[in-house]
């Protein structure tokens, strides 16, 4: 009852990220052009800036004809090939790297609040906070944290960009609580539920976040440990699942937290994204 | 048997251990521990959002039941033949909202939430008060369920609509002496 109650009366579109056309054309522009409508002025979206490379595998013979319409030499020192292609590919990412940038809201992670240390190692986040005692570590890594794409097709004539819902960096995260006397740390793996979208208005059934799995698990290690019991919260008792939130709660990590931790996650995946374009951009060209 | 609880805002922290086991404790006074029931704790936006659509009031609003049985009489449980016909329903709680009542009342928020949730649980078991009749029935049942939860507890909850006791009016009336009562009817018949 709940679940169908639910799906009906809300529309949450935290992960239905629909495709207009237009703003295809626009992130396609240098390769297909030709292949789309004319590109419009729609504004920079990002996930038609990324659905690119799953959507145009049609583009694949126009590609090929890029590679193969000349077959460039070595032009510089750096002993590596230099095509016609891999011009198009630079100023492609070139104009990409720029629409990011205009996009991206701020160059600063957002800050969390709660007293939480940011650590980065890459794409990996790790929120530390100390109280009384206890050690609560959250880790995070925003690498493969972008649900995939629940698309539907807009409906003829819609070139909504304003219907364009964000990319949103929901990745699992582990929290692990230490005390001081306790020989293991006690471990909660959680995620954020990926709703079904309902028919008509969808509603968002779960909870912002949910714990998966809890575990004592030696302080510090990186991997999960396969011989210590791991609580799975499918078949728990629900007054036992209360409890561990309300623990986890007390701890700082209640739904603000959950919904910070999505600003933050989303900001750094895009981060780590522009400087993965850099990166791209540069090996391209040799420099 | 299950009851299925469900934080969705960020506003107002929600204890949830004490919500199910207050909400448990008022299930097995009606005598309906057996069926399922959906609590979902939302925030004035969101409940604004479905008051709007199902009620066309757009206004938040403390409490929106949706029952499972649409014309249960009231006091007479539901007859469910199949497992998964024993649900009584789901309710949403305003939570931000009833947070800003009892602010403004030095209401404890817990107690409350626990009343209303046996006023929106009274709904699911065909409750009405729509009428004046309807109101003294419904009343009478949530001075019962509290009185209940109240030597269980050893809490001192009283029913939303308390202060009206003895009036001719109708609950609409009461809804502005009462303040966590919003000024309209809280039962939804989803569609």
């Amino acid at each position: 009852m709940l679940k169908s109650l639910t799906r009906a009366v809300n529309i949450a579109a935290r992960f239905t990220n629909k495709a207009p056309g237009a703003t295809v054309a626009r992130c396609a522009e240098p390769l297909v052009r030709s292949a789309l409508c004319a590109p419009t002025s729609a504004t920079t979206a990002r996930p038609f800036t990324r659905s690119i490379w799953m959507m145009c595998s049609g583009g694949a013979d126009r590609r090929a004809t890029l590679l193969a319409s000349k077959h460039t030499l070595p032009s510089c020192g750096c002993g590596g090939l230099h095509t016609e292609g891999d011009k198009a590919f630079v100023e492609f990412l070139s104009d990409e790297i720029k629409e990011e940038k205009k996009i991206q809201k701020t160059k600063t992670l957002p800050k969390m609040s709660g007293g939480w240390e940011l650590e980065l190692n890459g794409t990996e986040a790790k929120l530390t906070r100390d109280l009384s005692g206890e050690k609560v570590t959250v880790t995070f890594n925003v690498n493969n944290s972008i649900p995939p794409n629940m698309e539907e097709e807009p409906e003829q004539g819609q070139k909504s960009e304003d219907n364009e819902p964000d990319i949103v960096s929901s990745p699992n995260f582990v929290i692990e609580v230490t005390k001081k006397g306790a020989k293991n740390s006690l471990v909660f793996d959680c995620h954020f539920p990926e709703d079904e979208i309902g028919h008509g208005e969808g509603e968002e059934e779960s909870d912002i976040f949910t714990i998966r799995e809890v575990s004592f698990q030696p302080e510090g290690e990186e991997d999960w440990k396969e011989t210590s019991y791991t609580l799975n919260t499918d078949s728990l008792d629900w007054a036992l699942y209360d409890h561990l939130m309300d623990f986890l709660a007390d701890r700082g990590v209640d739904n603000t937290f959950a919904d910070e931790l999505i600003e933050l996650s989303t900001a750094l995946e895009h981060q780590e994204y522009i400087k993965f374009l850099e990166d791209l951009n540069g090996f391209i060209k040799c420099q | 048997m299950v009851l299925l609880l469900r934080n969705l805002q960020n506003v107002v922290p929600i204890r949830r251990a004490r919500l199910r086991k207050d909400v448990e404790t008022l299930k097995r006074i009606l005598g309906v521990q057996r069926f399922d029931m959906g609590i979902v704790c939302v925030d004035d936006r969101k409940i604004q959002h479905i008051n709007n659509i199902y009620r066309k009031r757009n206004m938040p609003t403390d409490v929106l039941s949706f029952p499972f049985y649409e014309d249960l009489k009231p006091g007479r449980l539901p007859c469910a033949l199949h497992r998964d016909e024993y649900n009584l329903g789901d309710i949403f709680l305003g939570v931000e909202y009833v947070m800003q009542q009892c602010q403004e009342r030095s209401c404890d928020f817990q107690g409350t939430l626990t009343v209303i949730a046996a006023h929106g649980i009274c709904h699911l078991l065909g409750y009405r008060h729509e009428t004046e009749e309807e109101w003294a029935e419904m009343f009478q049942k949530e001075h019962y369920i509290l009185h209940e939860f109240n030597r269980l507890t050893g809490s001192h909850l009283e029913p939303l609509t308390k202060r009206c006791t003895g009036d001719r009016r109708y609950w609409k009336d009461c809804s502005e002496d009462t303040g966590l009562e919003s000024k309209e009817s809280k039962t939804i018949i989803p569609t």
